[in-house]
């Protein structure tokens, strides 16, 4: 089980995923709104378990955003 | 017996991987860019069909402008610039002379050529600053220049803007000395009539080919004289210049049985259109030039991904991050590169590609975030697009080494400037950022940029922008371009927050303030388009994304042809720096 945690402080702008969801290295899991930048968040490959943000929730570094087993 | 190769293969026969496969096309961005390159296309089209209807020059025997560079250019080589530039805003809606590089005959050439549809190919405003543009980059490569010349002179409505001036209509000609002085060719076909100023472009370069119905001459042969000028015009000097006009036959001077049986200038002369760009052809051939294979560090290669990726990668929202690597696996031979320092200023991507063979280094605003503990000298994180002290010291360095070991440098920019405040200045980003400027200027080798997205603040200046004018050749724009000193709303917020604030504590409505920050915002917006940025010179061509790679394939090749200066391949010390 790993938690996908937020590289920077900044605000939730698209949640991309859901749980149950299989998804790869490449996939855009969410996009935090930082430094007046859209920057996608990428994960491990695995299933995700849960999702622990919305839409317009501020989040600071290492916030845990998702659990993917 | 024996066995052929290329110089220092350890390092260049194969070199890492860069890149990956697209995952997934994303068709709506792809239809947002293509949207913009369609109308820089109309844009173009217009140009292309100002002025005098093709086919009727066709029914008299004369090409247009555009047949000729066809006819003479080799197939898939053009690379057209300065198509839609139009600084001054003319009637016309462009300067009238067409330009780019191509290759003749398997050379590679600065080709210029009048606008014959429009006003016989007279001085337009804004046309000595297109054909400086196109000296100077005969000169920083090094490459002939070949005019394909149909030139009546000063447009004679607009004189003032077009004849006089530091850098006006005659400069052309001692930029035409000043390239002969450095060893460069001119090769000029000459079409049509060409007078004074005309006279002077057919005059000016080194080998003079004529078509049978041309001349060229001092001055002109239409102008009616012989009345008593009254400094003014009346009913009385309007019916005597009505008389001799009638009477008036003109015989242009300067005729090919002057200049070619007379004086000789014109050294060949010709029947027809393509009897003389056949000839220019010939001399092509016959200007000294390296084969490609001199200077090649392995075979040509298409990169691995397609150049269509682009469409998918490079976001049309300018707020998305997005991976330049990705951008830059389209761009290099195989996706193969070397990178300097990768560990170091994460913000810059630096590193040595082949670009058809030939070694290149690219220089390129990495995107997205940058990690936890980057800029060293600050608490606050980094992020992709910003230059800080680390990328500004390391691509000093690049630049250095590229011009020690004579590598042309290709930039890719995508920037919102360089880091601010007191802990920036402490970090000496201000130094370093001129300390770049001048170390460009001191590599003397040419580059080229490509404004990807963003180029704003004095990091568009730095990342080898247009402003180096001793080493940009050109400068291209994509459909994402933008180029501003600053984003439109942080220049509002500085220009009005005092008066906000007055207006807030005098108690009166704000509403007529925001509505000023507002029209500046769209100013911003409107002032920094692709096709604006093309129309005043802010770059020199926007180009469709999946024609990136050719550019850099005419740059590079251009730039090996016939190089000012060589650093024997197994003498480069960029390579071994990188590879330790």
């Amino acid at each position: 089980m790993a938690e996908l945690t937020s590289p920077i402080a900044g605000k939730i702008l698209e949640v991309n995923v859901s749980v149950g969801q299989t998804v790869t290295e490449d996939d855009e899991l969410f996009i935090i709104e930082a430094m007046k930048m859209e920057n996608p968040v990428y994960g491990d490959a695995g299933t995700v378990k849960e999702i622990k943000v919305k839409v317009g929730d501020q989040v600071e570094e290492g916030d845990v955003l998702a659990i993917i087993e | 017996m024996g066995s052929r190769g290329y110089s220092l293969h350890p390092y260049f026969k194969k070199m890492p991987d860069i890149g990956k496969e697209l995952t997934r096309v994303n068709k709506k961005n792809e239809e947002e860019i293509k949207n913009v390159e369609a109308e820089v296309a109309k844009e173009v089209e217009r140009v292309k069909n100002f002025g005098k209807a093709t086919d009727k020059m066709n029914e008299k025997g004369e090409w247009d402008a555009w047949q000729r560079i066809e006819y003479l250019v080799d197939p898939g080589t053009w690379c057209p610039l300065h198509t839609i530039f139009d600084p001054a805003d003319n009637e016309e809606g462009q300067t009238g002379v067409i330009d780019g590089l191509g290759r003749i005959n398997g050379r590679w050439a600065v080709i210029i050529a009048s606008n014959n549809k429009v006003m016989a190919g007279a001085w337009l405003s804004g046309q000595a600053e297109n054909i400086l543009r196109v000296t100077d980059m005969a000169k920083m490569l090094h490459l002939p220049l070949v005019w394909i010349l149909n030139c009546s002179g000063v447009k004679l409505m607009e004189q003032e803007a077009v004849y006089a001036n530091r850098r006006g209509g005659g400069t052309t000609f001692f930029r035409h000395a000043e390239l002969q002085k450095l060893g460069i060719p001119i090769i000029v076909g000459i079409w049509g009539t060409n007078p004074a100023g005309g006279g002077y472009h057919a005059i000016s370069p080194t080998i003079l080919l004529a078509h049978k119905d041309s001349n060229m001459a001092v001055g002109g042969g239409g102008i009616v004289g012989g009345m008593n000028p009254k400094g003014y015009f009346d009913e009385e000097a309007a019916e005597q210049l009505i008389e001799a006009t009638r009477k008036y036959k003109a015989v242009p001077p300067g005729r090919v049985e002057i200049h070619y049986n007379g004086t000789g200038f014109m050294r060949s002369v010709f029947d027809t259109e393509a009897e003389l760009l056949d000839e220019i052809k010939r001399y092509m051939k016959i200007l000294p030039a390296y084969d490609p294979e001199f200077f090649r560090v392995a075979e040509p290669a298409e990169p691995k991904f397609p150049i269509d990726d682009l469409y998918s990668i490079v976001p049309f929202n300018q707020k998305r991050t997005y991976s330049m690597t990705e951008v830059l696996a389209r761009l290099f031979d195989n996706s193969e590169h070397l990178e300097f320092r990768p560990d170091y200023g994460p913000e810059m991507y630096c590193g040595l590609a082949k670009i058809d063979g030939f070694l290149c280094g690219f220089i390129a605003n990495n995107q997205g975030l940058l990690g936890a503990d980057y800029p060293k000298y600050a608490d606050y994180q980094g992020i992709g697009g910003k230059l800080y002290r680390e990328g500004l010291i390391k691509m000093n360095e690049f630049v250095t080494l590229c011009g020690r070991d004579r590598i042309p440098i290709i930039w890719i920019q995508d920037t919102t400037g360089i880091d601010v405040g007191d802990l920036a200045e402490l970090a000496e980003l201000l130094g370093l950022g001129q300390s770049l400027i001048y170390s460009i200027e001191q590599s003397e080798i040419p580059m080229i940029s490509i404004v990807l997205r963003k180029g704003s603040a004095a990091a568009h200046y730095i990342l080898g922008g247009p402003q180096a004018n001793n080493n940009n050749v050109f400068t291209l724009g994509t459909a994402t371009t933008e180029i501003y000193v600053m984003h439109g709303e942080t220049a509002a917020a500085a220009s009005y927050s005092r008066r906000l604030v007055k207006d807030k504590d005098a108690g009166k409505p704000l509403d007529s303030t925001i509505a000023k920050m507002n029209e500046m915002v769209q100013q911003y917006f409107d002032k920094s388009r692709p096709i604006f940025c093309a129309k005043k010179g802010l770059v020199d061509e926007i180009v469709n994304m999946n024609m990136l790679r050719k550019y850099c394939q005419a740059f590079v090749g251009a730039y090996y042809q016939n190089p000012k200066s060589i650093c024997a391949i197994h003498q480069m010390i960029t390579p071994r720096i990188i590879k330790g």
